[in-house]
């Protein structure tokens, strides 16, 4: 008879690293598939819709102040909204789709959150570095700054995870918020900022459009990639407030969700 | 230690409240081995439910100082679209176990050959459920939980699978929740009757075994 395997003791730290590692494997090798190209077709879905829609308003001639590269100003800015909405809408799932996985002791709802948007923030930042790799090579792109980009990156899936259990927590509740969570992130994309520059709107409409956190990252983003051939209007501090008001209520409501799931409905 | 305290379940139901359970009361220490015996609609699911810790009680608290297995040979977590090397390692991972001896016990365990790189949907039913046993014998638990199903297969696997569970009980606890009389009498030191919601224990397993037959 082979050899049972034994388990190492080990901090709670450790084992939450390592619960999550389990889980983001697991959910990768789902989502690769077992094929070895399954890497592409993970990677096409953004890639396809990014490229299109900027190829789009690259061929319609929209012309962007200061010689902004168009396909690269609208590839992007879709991207890292692709992931702040797909990590909403995935994520917020992850609560009731993974009621079985419970059964191992060891997981919990943050766990499974954590390990499902990680997953989808890594494709997406594979994405976006591959459409700045582009741009190096067709544009003669670089990144003004890229440390800030990719924290600004950070903070939209940050946004994105918080929101993900916030929704998430909630549906176990009330089940119709799962009716909203697509308009919503729909009705997201025009308020959001990813197409086009605040400094081009009237004043007006520039303050209300910065109450949406969105808004001030993706500002942020285009900064940190053209540089000053655009004016960016962001207030970080503001961005922050609401990444750790979100994270913070949506723990909260994980825990509050724990007690009620039950495999039985 | 595993204990519960005055644990209730109710389900909210169109008619109105259900209370499932009733005041539980049991704790179980490693070297326990318990048998919960009840008839049908009694609440054994919903008991074994708590005890895995996949469903919280209305009320009342559980202490958890030891690992407990989900119910024994249950497919909980597995990707049937991945292989069942790949769900060997999702397990190992878990527990924090070698990849490597744990892919070669379930490997040699489940028997599944060259089906063990196939994906699990592909796998019969029975070899479905030998790649469930041996997840579950892959991980050294400190407590075993036993919903009916504790061997699976033909005669041989099952003895197979009898004779690991004979091992790993020694040094671990049981909760052998189940209508097989024939298991808990071999298996239990302990066993109690669940009605009413309420777990009622006995001298020995025997006589809760003829409470049980007395229902």
């Amino acid at each position: 008879m082979v050899e049972i395997p034994r388990r190492r003791a080990m901090s709670g730290a450790r084992a939450q690293v390592q619960v999550v590692g389990a889980l983001f494997m697991r959910e990768m090798l789902t989502r690769f598939g077992t094929s070895r190209i399954g890497y592409v077709w993970l990677l096409a879905e953004p890639l396809i819709l990014g490229s299109m829609i900027s190829l789009m308003h690259a061929l319609s001639g929209s012309d962007l102040p200061n010689g902004l590269p168009t396909f690269l100003f609208y590839a992007l800015g879709y991207t890292p909204f692709l992931m702040f909405r797909s990590i909403v809408a995935r994520g917020s799932n992850a609560v009731n789709g993974n009621i079985s996985l419970l059964f191992h002791n060891r997981i919990t709802l943050l766990d499974t959150m954590i390990a499902r948007n990680l997953m989808e923030m890594m494709v997406c930042f594979t994405v976006c570095l591959l459409f700045i790799l582009l741009g190096m090579l067709i544009f003669g792109e670089l990144p003004h700054q890229p440390a800030l980009l990719v924290a600004g990156w950070f903070m939209s899936a940050l946004l994105a995870h918080g929101l993900a259990m916030v929704i998430g927590s909630a549906m176990v509740v009330m089940e119709w918020v799962e009716h909203l969570v697509h308009p919503f992130t729909y009705l997201m994309m025009p308020i959001s900022a990813p197409f086009y520059m605040i400094d081009m709107l009237p004043q007006g409409t520039q303050e209300m459009l910065l109450w949406n956190p969105l808004v001030s990252i993706h500002e942020l983003n285009r900064w940190a990639m053209f540089g000053d051939r655009v004016i960016p209007h962001y207030d970080l501090v503001y961005v922050l407030a609401w990444i750790i008001g979100l994270n913070v209520l949506g723990m909260a409501g994980l825990r509050m969700a724990r007690p009620r799931l039950s495999l039985s409905d | 230690m595993l204990e519960l305290r005055n644990v209730w379940k109710s389900f909210e139901q169109r008619q109105g409240r259900k209370d499932v359970l009733r005041g539980i009361n049991v704790r179980v220490n490693r070297g326990d081995h318990l048998g919960i015996l009840g008839r049908n609609g009694a609440g054994k699911s919903t008991l074994v439910r708590v005890l895995a810790g996949v469903e919280a009680p209305t009320r009342g608290s559980i202490r958890r100082e030891m690992l407990i297995s989900w119910p024994l040979g249950g497919g909980y977590g597995i990707q049937s679209s991945l292989t069942g090397r790949n769900n060997s390692r999702f397990i190992a991972r878990l527990y924090g176990l070698s990849l490597s001896q744990t892919e070669a016990f379930v490997e040699d365990f489940s028997e599944l050959g060259r089906y063990f790189d196939e994906p699990v949907k592909h796998y019969s039913s029975g070899m479905r459920s030998r790649l469930m046993m041996a997840l579950s014998f892959a991980v050294d638990f400190d407590g075993y939980l036993v919903d009916e199903a504790l061997s699976t297969g033909d005669a041989r696997f099952a003895n197979k699978c009898l004779s690991v569970f004979e091992e790993r009980r020694q040094n671990a606890a049981v909760i052998m929740i189940s209508h097989n009389l024939n298991h808990v009498r071999r298996y239990c030191r302990t066993a109690a009757v669940l009605r009413n919601g309420m777990l009622e224990f006995y001298e020995d397993v025997d006589e809760a075994i003829a409470a049980y037959q007395g229902l």
